[in-house]
């Protein structure tokens, strides 16, 4: 797997792709989450979505570079 | 940020030295943690911010770390939603400007005049677009224009490195963007969700309390004005908290509609109310007529559902009840009222029709509430989002300044040839399209440059004395915190935020280290130089180009409250009652910003002018839902005439054409009477009778408009 993409010359690294997609998977799975309100019920909401986000990075990157 | 009152105690034994003193300790601990305990974690916040953007920054070996400083500190601001949303509004912006300036470098690669006609132009558009949208939307507009200048600019010797620098920057501000969303979400956050409930309750009590004390008729009429600037500036500012909320976890799209809802119901009791106040004050002023006597009870029927509505601990009262008293309580004062002549029949119908909507809106309006305070989900059938409205003159005043700014920067760089001068364009840029959002723009900029001119010495011996012998990374955040913490510390002042906010930028442009760092103190000083005569040339801008053009101006704002009445009377329908109170509410809101607490005579009288418009427009739009409706007859001619004359007077308004809607009016009333006596279906019976109460209020409020217009015999509508 490559490490790093070329735009139009500059080398991007790689998993910049991957946090974008983690961004959309991570918004859209904020609204079914607020939906069924789980963010009201947990103690530090802002915390348990960054968690989210972190896990959702992390298995992409996981899949990715398997 | 005051501290919290003492709890009451009334125990009966004397308490102990020592408990005094834990009590005492505890209330000031209390105050402080309400005050400056609130202000040291907010500093605390934005150092972690910065200083971890700044070491990932350099671990990742980025080309300018201090882009991402600067960066946690643009994005410095109370509560953790308003951060998030400033944070994606100027990622988006830092997109645009990016895309922006690489066109314009390759369009016109190493053609100064070009590069600067173009630039100049685009941050003129942008800074125009800048002035049509309200908080951070406008913010991102600002932003795509003088990106486009911090990238265009740099590369007009070096067209082949502006790839590179529109990487670079994108980089970094996307570090700065994701470390201080983390450090401002994560680290004691302060909820904009919690605010915006905090407001919405000050509103509804706020709000409730105003009404029961207009029909006690306890306020006076400047007053009752100020009241509505005020609750105009409201509406604003809990769309504002909304609008930062929605990016809150603990916010759900529900919210957003049911806050959307509750604005919109809040605006349409308010315009009722309105009516129904100047109506009551007119016959109050006309002296003795039986319809104040009879509307009285009614009146104060209502100011007591709504004080039972407000009273702590009562249950609250039933709605549907109390409407069904209210038309329990018409019909037995329209039996009272017997036969009586026409104008005073008039008076009653139109008096309590605005009674019964008034009460039907209220009804609405806190159901909606406790809806949003008991977190209920509710069914909005069609919330509709807020529209913002800035006069055209000033949109383009704002352009015109931003765009003329950068050229005159650019002139004179060019010809003095100093390399410096380069940033003190940006600078230029960034701040003549900051300030034209602010109602006080010279202030915003005084603020920011004092800030500058403080910063100049303080981050020179920050540099030279304490920067240059730091040795490792925890020294370096050592050496360079005192400067920044003192920054952060000044923007939670409301008032010295400005010179905060010049202070923190100073220092982040000139003291964040490089990767590689020379010491060299010609160059420093130089930079500092032009720094600050960057931000002086906007100042200059700003005194001369078109000084009065500023948001919120009062003449400006008048006109373009006749503009939307003539929308009113002349656009397509669809949600124009929506746009057009938004929009008007907007206007009055941004007069608020203007004026301060304290408007004077000519503001208010524009504001007085804005509610009888208000009323006006009202009036139109529901006269033209009315004869879109209907199929052609008398009525519907004779209304359709109405709309047309009052078009005519809103685009010119004077005697004329004020005495033409007069006896247009007059015409109709007759025609609609018709029509309701013979009309079978009970709806379209209402939206007849609200069509008669529309041409009253429209005769009533243009009688005020002009005294010494011929009065008629006043059984118009007969």
């Amino acid at each position: 797997m490559p490490r790093e993409i070329a735009v139009f010359g500059v080398l991007l690294p790689a998993i910049l792709p991957l946090f974008l997609a983690s961004l959309l998977i991570q918004g859209a799975l904020d609204w079914v989450l607020g939906l069924a309100g789980v963010y009201r019920r947990v103690w530090h909401p802002a915390l348990v979505r960054l968690c989210l986000l972190v896990c959702i990075f992390a298995a992409l990157i996981g899949a990715y570079y398997q | 940020m005051t501290p919290e009152p003492a709890p009451a105690h009334h125990n009966k034994q004397p308490r102990s030295a020592a408990q005094t003193g834990v009590h005492w300790l505890a209330l000031q601990w209390r105050g402080w943690t309400a005050s400056e305990g609130e202000r040291l974690i907010f500093v605390a916040k934005c150092m972690a911010a910065a200083f971890t953007a700044l070491w990932l920054a350099f671990r990742l070996g980025l080309d300018s770390p201090n882009t991402a400083m600067t960066t946690t500190f643009i994005l410095a601001l109370p509560s953790s939603g308003m951060v998030l949303e400033k944070a994606f509004y100027r990622m988006l912006g830092t997109v645009v400007g990016c895309a922006a300036a690489l066109l314009f470098v390759a369009l016109f690669p190493q053609q100064a005049p070009l590069l600067f006609l173009a630039l100049a132009l685009w941050t003129g558009v942008c800074t125009c677009g800048a002035a049509m949208y309200r908080n951070q939307q406008s913010y991102s507009f600002v932003l795509a224009g003088y990106t486009a200048c911090m990238i265009g600019i740099p590369s007009l010797d070096h067209p082949t490195a502006v790839f590179n620098l529109a990487v670079t920057r994108l980089t970094e501000v996307g570090l700065g963007i994701i470390v201080a969303s983390v450090v401002h979400d994560a680290l004691f956050p302060r909820h904009a969700n919690r605010q915006v409930m905090v407001t919405v309750q000050a509103r509804y009590q706020r709000f409730l309390t105003f009404c029961g004390e207009v029909m006690e008729q306890r306020l006076a009429p400047a007053e009752v004005e100020l009241n509505h600037l005020r609750f105009a500036a409201d509406i604003a500012a809990l769309e504002s908290g909304r609008a930062a909320a929605f990016f809150e976890a603990a916010h759900s799209r529900a919210h957003t509609r049911q806050l959307h809802a509750f604005n919109h119901a809040f605006m349409t009791a308010l315009t009722t109310f309105y009516t129904l106040h100047r109506l009551t004050h007119r016959l109050h002023a006309a002296g003795i007529s039986p319809v104040v006597a009879m509307i009285e009870p009614l009146d104060s029927m209502l100011a007591a559902a709504l004080r039972a509505e407000l009273a702590p601990g009562a249950p609250a009262p039933d709605w549907r009840r109390v409407q069904a008293d209210l038309a329990a309580g018409i019909a037995a004062a329209r039996a009272a009222l017997g036969s009586v002549e026409r104008p005073v029949r008039i008076d009653f119908d139109t008096a309590v029709e605005l009674l019964e909507r008034f009460a039907r809106d209220m009804a609405a309006f806190v159901a909606l509430y406790h809806g949003l305070a008991q977190q209920r989900k509710m069914q909005v059938s069609d919330p509709l989002a807020y529209h913002p409205k800035t006069p055209p003159g000033l949109v383009l005043a704002s352009g015109v300044r931003a765009a003329s700014a950068l050229l005159a920067g650019a002139a004179i760089w060019y010809w003095l040839d100093w390399p410096y001068l380069g940033n003190a364009l940006v600078m230029t840029s960034i701040f003549s399209a900051l300030a034209s959002s602010s109602p006080k723009p010279l202030l915003l900029i005084k603020g920011v440059l004092i800030g500058f001119v403080l910063g100049a010495p303080l981050a020179f011996l920050t540099e030279f004395w304490w920067v240059i012998r730091a040795d490792d990374y925890p020294q370096l955040v050592l050496a360079a915190l005192p400067i920044f913490a003192l920054g952060c510390y000044l923007m939670t002042d409301p008032r010295r935020a400005a010179i905060g906010v010049g202070l923190t930028l100073f220092g982040a442009q000139v003291v964040a280290p490089l990767n590689q760092m020379h010491y060299d103190g010609e160059a420093f000083l130089s930079t500092e130089l032009a720094l600050i005569s960057g931000i002086l040339l906007p100042f200059a801008i700003f005194s001369v180009i078109l000084p009065e053009h500023t948001m919120g101006q009062k003449d400006h704002v008048a006109s373009a409250l006749w503009r939307e009445a003539l929308g009113a009377a002349k656009a397509p329908l669809f949600r124009l009652k929506h746009r057009f109170d938004n929009r008007v509410r907007d206007l009055l809101n941004q007069l608020n910003a203007a004026a301060g607490p304290m408007p004077n005579e000519e503001a208010r009288a524009v504001v007085r002018q804005g509610l009888t418009l208000l009323e006006l427009g009202h009036s139109v739009i529901e006269m033209r839902q009315l004869i879109d409706a209907s199929a052609p007859s008398p009525a519907r001619a004779a209304l359709a005439l109405c709309v047309r004359q009052l078009a005519a007077y809103f685009r010119s308004p004077d005697q004329r054409h004020g005495a033409a809607v007069l006896s247009a009016v007059l015409d109709a009333g007759p025609h609609v009477r018709a029509a309701l006596a013979e009309e079978p279906s009970p709806t379209r019976k209402l939206r007849l009778q609200t069509a008669l109460t529309d041409l009253h209020s429209i005769y009533t409020s243009l009688l005020d408009q002009m005294p010494a217009a011929p009065l008629g015999e006043p059984d118009h509508a007969a």
